[in-house]
């Protein structure tokens, strides 16, 4: 079963055509990494994926039903049930961690706060922030800022969660313990959406690889696959040059 | 210490200037004094008409600093107007058109023609105040709140209202100040607030440098206790 599919998706920012016809399907239980350059479409895709961006041309559907930006409710529904992760955590400044993760559930799923910071904390205990419920964002570090934002979107038990580049703000020293949640989501079965330049977690994570470049999907295949033989000459020269950065 | 030897040297001054001026104009307390009853009703008009004329120019503000955030072209062309006019236009000459042209058709006393005047006329401040407020609550955190489904209105009394308001609070609570200050204008249609009752005492006992002296003090003092007012608030409204 697809939990989204997206067809024919266009997008332009003034002249600028960022997606230039994208079809992608995610099925459930699946890890999809998206890798390439900057500036190829990604994290725009995603955004469209939950109407951040509302795509000029296309549909996305989610759990079977069209997305249309126009629909208010239904747009606000597909949201609540898919998380998304932003790569400067965004958290509430105002809110403590408890409340950042509570106040999802109790603005949209109606719950009282009580019940809400209950369940909050058992998703901050998984993130291994207990401890850290009752600071505000400025007293965390960056990977506990990020740990506490997925915390948040894990709370709305989403059937899908998308990562916009979750680790790029983040000090070296503080990726491992981002990475080691997401992988833990993984080994849970969740329906994710990646997109990174962490080719590591792309390549021992990863079902499916997309490989974008200049809005289009260049290539789809296995990490295996993908990152001993790419098929395309782009992605070849992609993860070629990421080889050397490593080295 | 250096404050504490700033205050005593402004003393000092101060008192220096009172001996050398009470040499050529004698001050003569006692006949201002007598008339304490009627700076106290100055005073206590001067801040009714100042509190109304808050409530109503902060709901003004919030009103038009929407409007300046919306969609529509119609209702922040709107809001730019309503901005424009009043800042640009002496509060003296809002007042008496308020009073002598708006306020005879419509029989309005001179308390609601002060109360209106001043509130469109702050109300254009605190419209800048609060949106420039909320124009600077992170982006990010208004799209964190839309992704997780909360709808507009929730997004506005959840993440931005209370987070503009904190970063709102010092210059609100300059307006306020300014608010105060600038309700002396009402005296010209003869709202009997602070500074009117100073001028009826000063031409009654003759002694207007001392009647104003008072008015002056009693100002210096309400709006002293607003800004250190303010200034508790937003110590204890900060975040860590």
């Amino acid at each position: 079963m697809n939990v989204l599919e997206l067809e024919g998706i266009r997008k332009s920012f003034g002249d600028l055509e960022v997606l230039k016809g994208i079809d992608l399907k995610v099925r459930k239980g699946e890890i999809l990494v998206i890798i390439g350059p900057s500036g190829a479409g990604k994290s725009t895709l995603l955004r469209v994926m939950n109407m951040l961006e509302a795509p000029d041309e296309g549909v996305v559907t989610f759990l079977g039903r069209k997305l249309v930006p126009n629909r208010k409710r239904l747009v606000r529904w597909a949201r609540s049930r898919m998380g998304f992760v932003f790569q400067h955590f965004n958290l509430f400044t105002h809110m403590n961690a408890l409340r950042n993760v509570a106040v999802g559930l109790v603005k949209v799923r109606k719950m009282e706060w009580e019940d809400a910071e209950k369940i909050a904390m058992e998703y901050l205990k998984k993130v291994g922030l207990e401890d850290k419920a009752y600071n505000y964002p400025s007293q965390l570090s960056g990977g506990q800022k990020q740990r506490v934002a997925i915390a948040r979107a894990l709370a709305m038990e989403p059937e899908l969660i998308l990562f916009d580049e979750p680790t790029s703000a983040l000090d070296p020293s503080l990726v491992g313990e981002v990475l080691d949640v997401m992988k833990s989501l993984a080994n849970e079965g969740r329906t994710m959406v990646v997109v990174t330049h962490e080719m590591g977690f792309a390549k021992s994570v990863a079902h499916r690889i997309v490989y974008m470049e200049d809005g289009e999907i260049i290539e789809e295949s296995h990490p295996d696959e993908f990152f001993a033989s790419p098929k395309s000459e782009e992605a070849r020269k992609f993860v070629g040059s990421i080889i050397d950065r490593m080295l | 210490m250096s404050k504490i030897l700033a205050v005593a040297g402004v003393i000092a001054l101060v008192a220096a200037m009172y001996v050398a001026i009470s040499k050529v104009y004698p001050f003569n307390w006692n006949l201002v004094v007598r008339y304490y009853i009627l700076f106290m009703k100055g005073l206590l008009i001067t801040l009714k008409v100042s509190v109304v004329s808050l409530v109503i120019s902060f709901f003004l503000g919030l009103i038009f600093a929407l409007f300046r955030r919306s969609h529509f072209e119609f209702l922040q062309d709107l809001g730019s107007i309503y901005v424009w006019f009043f800042r640009n236009t002496p509060l003296l000459v809002i007042i008496l058109l308020t009073y002598y042209g708006v306020g005879t058709i419509f029989q309005m006393n001179r308390f609601w023609a002060s109360v209106i005047a001043l509130s469109l006329f702050e109300g254009a401040y605190m419209t800048e105040i609060l949106r420039s407020g909320m124009e600077a609550v992170d982006k990010g955190e208004i799209e964190a709140a839309r992704s997780l489904g909360m709808s507009e209105f929730q997004i506005f009394t959840t993440v931005i209202f209370p987070q503009a308001i904190r970063i709102s609070l010092p210059p609100l609570i300059g307006q306020m100040v300014s608010l105060i200050k600038d309700s002396s204008l009402a005296s010209v249609i003869a709202l009997e607030e602070l500074t009117m009752m100073g001028r009826q005492v000063g031409t009654r006992t003759l002694a207007s440098f001392e009647s104003y002296l008072i008015v002056a003090v009693l100002y210096v003092t309400i709006t002293s206790i607003i800004s250190f007012s303010g200034r508790i608030i937003e110590r204890r409204l900060s975040l860590p």
